[in-house]
């Protein structure tokens, strides 16, 4: 198309525009007359309202009597001097032109004229704010982002009120030149992280772009490292507490997850709530969650690392009931536990992709009627079960890194089944080399647990009490300001 | 919690720890240990400094393939180490090639300065939980009666100072690193003391455990570990396994990265993933090495290991002390 600059002639300009919408049933032309000046305007209906225009615009325009000699004074006036609120720039391109409609915007068109007024009129089709699906939290905030941008924006900007919020709306470099947002504390950024951020993302190529969490891979040093480059929520309320330690959300247009960067691992085991009840308690269920992290990656592969290759390491009377179950089924147990493992990642991914209404009936007749059926006909065992069921549960305890625990499980079992005893040791070092290897812009990602510390104490493996944390105020760039 | 320059000290630590655990724990009584426990210290920590001091003038083509062959032989003999003890536990349960793969597959992501240093604090925090849980776990079965009363005569004190003048690669690798931001002020001298420190600690366990009949045992550190119990968990042993093949797999990690170091690769290289072909090229050496080292003496191995420290260390220091001089007369001259 399209880097052309607008034609004087109207009716070239809109020429154009039909040979590049013309087939689109959406768009919309209609030629008026401001004065003795023929214009046109056009828009996309469904996305922007002529309705609005009529009251934004033609509405005051015709009661306004509009005397002016010919089409430049006529979007000069418009520009600078009529009460119509359009935008503050003409539109000199058949670019920014096409980018304004799709935008949702309306264009006036002007005889004589290389420039076009653009009015905001969007009316998008759109859902109201809604609850988040995918972080359940009892107290704080009960928002969620939704897919539009600009609703997304005002969302944060309506909880972070300060003058130091800073939201950049940049077009990403994909055929659908989807828009997205860096929103950042200016105040508390540190300056080095906005400024990588933004040449990163400038130079992130994609050919369409539906979810911040496209540009995940772009951020990662080390692309063998399977932890996450990011954070991601769909709360304003957590995105917002994170622009207050430093960090920049990413919102894109169409997505209502926001990516938060950089990410450190014990943000997945955090959660609002962590910051509405006790300390005491919080740092209970955050132990609980670290252990549950472990049992999910650890769990399967411990157990088939013990009964096949270190029956010693189980207490003797837990170990003849195992023996027994193991002994009625055909299974080698590595090949079991993978089996079963399998099994539930299918029911679950069935249960998520399943339309709503027979969702349950798979998750149903997976987990029960297969699980129970499979042990009675002796196919597997009851100590298997249990255990990838225990594990299976334990991953859901830190759904933000499910995932990472559903791979690391299948690599540990694989290791120690194979090998044993050194395969355990090695999927562990794997996995923490692979945690302790992660620099999110150049942060390290295990940061308040490691380097030991005070840090981890206030609001680490545990939290501190309000009065203390409070104090502490932790920014990701409190070691550069000091 | 930016981490830039992360410190190699616990990396180096945890190497020179696992050393000792790996390697043969009966050479002497605790007694005769600590009475020749600071001339140990200090003449181990004194060849460290002077190879350090001497490194830099002395550093060529040669002497860092020396130093790179040392590295290499104190990593089979690790390997082969850690394989002969898996072997004596799981009989016919784990092959060379296993053991060369589990603890080589995790170097791939230890690849890294931050990724090490950061890593070997984890699991130095792991070996002293294990540790601290391996002495709670035996605690019943120490007798101090088992402690030996024997006159301590002048051999078996050289004997006891002779096995704790080790000079551990870890000693000579700060050379490697002149900025102490990599690893910390005075690292030989407190590598030393802690190696010091940590070989008695485990010298006078055995003896407690296992009184006269200590030189005897065979991997007796495993042995007693295999006894101690916990509530309903009679064997602890496979806890202290995991620990060490993990300590293993960071030793291993260090000595490449040292390597990629001595064969030239620099600064920016350090991070990025173009040191990866070198890190997996040298873990493919290892293993092939370890298959041909298999029917090694380790005992033996050691020792020429420790020897060859000495003689490298001796003959870089010499060579240094020249060059300085050889210089020290141009300026002057």
């Amino acid at each position: 198309m399209s880097n052309q600059s607008l034609s004087r002639s109207l009716q070239e300009n809109l020429s154009r525009l039909d040979g590049i919408f013309g087939a689109s049933s959406d768009f919309y032309t209609k030629r008026i007359r401001l004065g003795s000046i023929p214009c046109a305007i056009t828009l996309f209906t469904g996305i922007s309202s002529p309705e609005k225009l009529w009251v934004m615009a033609l509405d005051a325009l015709q009661r306004s009597r509009v005397r002016v000699p010919d089409g430049p004074a006529l979007l000069d006036y418009l520009l600078t001097e009529s009460v119509i609120p359009a935008e503050s720039t003409a539109i000199t391109d058949m670019t920014d032109l096409v980018e304004k409609l799709s935008n949702g915007m309306s264009v006036l068109l002007i005889q004589g004229c290389a420039g076009a007024l653009a009015v905001s009129t969007q009316e998008m089709p759109q859902r109201a704010v809604g609850q988040p699906n995918g972080e359940g939290d009892i107290r704080g905030s009960q928002e969620a982002f939704t897919e539009l941008l600009r609703n997304n924006i005002s969302l944060l900007r309506r909880q972070f009120r300060t003058d130091s919020l800073v939201a950049e709306v940049h077009t990403a470099d994909s055929r659908a030149k989807t828009e997205y947002a860096l929103c950042y504390d200016r105040s508390r950024v540190p300056p080095a992280l906005i400024r990588t951020l933004r040449r990163q993302l400038a130079g992130v190529r994609i050919p369409v772009l539906l979810d911040s969490a496209y540009f995940a891979s772009f951020l990662k040093k080390d692309k063998l490292n399977l932890f996450p480059a990011a954070a991601y929520t769909e709360r304003p309320a957590t995105a917002c507490a994170r622009l207050c330690e430093g960090k920049v959300v990413i919102l894109v247009s169409g997505s209502p997850n926001a990516m938060v960067v950089p990410s450190f691992f014990s943000e997945h085991f955090e959660s609002l709530d962590d910051y509405s009840s006790g300390a005491v308690f919080a740092g209970l269920i955050r132990i609980l969650k670290y252990i549950a992290f472990l049992l999910s990656v650890f769990g399967p592969g411990l157990y088939v690392m013990a009964v096949s290759f270190a029956p010693e390491t189980i207490p003797i009377e837990l170990l003849a009931k195992l023996a027994r179950a193991e002994a009625a089924t055909p299974l080698p147990l590595m090949l079991e536990m993978l089996a079963i493992t399998l099994l539930l990642e299918i029911v679950r991914e069935a249960g998520l992709r399943a339309p709503k209404s027979i969702g349950h009936t798979v998750s149903l007749v997976g987990a029960l009627i297969v699980g129970e059926t499979a042990v009675s006909a002796g196919i597997v065992s009851t100590p298997v079960l249990t255990m990838a069921a225990a594990a299976t549960v334990a991953t859901l305890a830190v759904p933000s890194l499910y995932e990472q625990s559903i791979l690391f499980r299948f690599v540990v079992i694989l290791l120690a089944g194979v090998f044993g005893l050194p395969g355990l040791a090695c999927g562990a070092v794997v996995i923490l080399a692979m945690a302790c290897g992660t620099e999110p812009f150049g942060y390290d990602y295990l940061y308040p647990l490691m380097p030991p510390g005070p840090a981890a104490w206030h609001d680490g493996v545990v939290r501190a009490i309000w009065s203390t944390l409070a104090g502490k105020g932790y920014a990701v760039d409190k070691h550069e300001r000091e | 919690m930016k981490g830039n320059d992360p410190s190699l000290f616990g990396a180096l630590l945890l190497s020179l720890l696992v050393r000792i655990l790996l390697r043969t724990q009966t050479l002497f009584f605790s007694r005769a240990g600590l009475l020749t426990l600071l001339p140990g210290i200090l003449l181990s920590a004194l060849g460290g400094v002077l190879f350090a001091r001497a490194w830099g003038r002395a550093q060529g083509r040669a002497a860092s393939l020396l130093f790179a062959a040392l590295l290499v032989f104190g990593a089979v003999v690790e390997i082969l180490n850690l394989w002969q003890l898996y072997t004596a536990v799981y009989p016919d349960a784990v092959s060379l090639l296993g053991v060369c793969l589990t603890v080589l597959i995790p170097v791939v992501y230890l690849r890294r300065v931050s990724a090490i240093a950061q890593t070997a604090n984890v699991v130095l925090g792991l070996l002293a939980a294990a540790c601290a849980l391996l002495v709670v776990s035996v605690a019943g079965r120490l007798r101090l009666v088992s402690l030996q009363t024997d006159v301590l005569d002048a051999a078996a004190l050289q004997s006891a100072l002779a096995a704790q003048c080790t000079l551990y690669p870890e000693l000579l690798l700060p050379a490697l690193w002149q900025d102490s931001a990599k690893r910390g002020r005075h690292t030989v001298l407190r590598l030393a003391a802690v190696g010091g420190v940590f070989n008695i600690g485990v010298h006078l366990l055995l003896e407690l455990f296992f009184g006269a009949a200590m030189p005897q045992a065979i991997d007796p550190l495993h042995q007693a570990a295999s006894r101690g119990n916990l509530s309903i968990f009679d064997r602890l042993e496979w806890l202290q396994l995991i620990v060490w093949t993990m300590a293993v797999s960071v030793k291993l990690g260090l000595y490449l990265y040292a390597l990629t170091r001595l064969t030239g690769a620099k600064g920016a290289d350090e991070n990025s993933l173009h040191g990866l072909p070198g890190f997996a090229g040298g873990a493919a050496v290892l293993v092939f090495l370890c298959a041909a080292a298999q029917h090694w003496d380790l005992a033996a191995a050691a020792r020429l290991q420790n020897l060859a420290a000495w003689a490298f260390a001796a003959l870089t220091v010499l060579m240094g002390g020249i060059r300085w001089l050889a210089a020290d007369r141009k300026k002057h001259g």
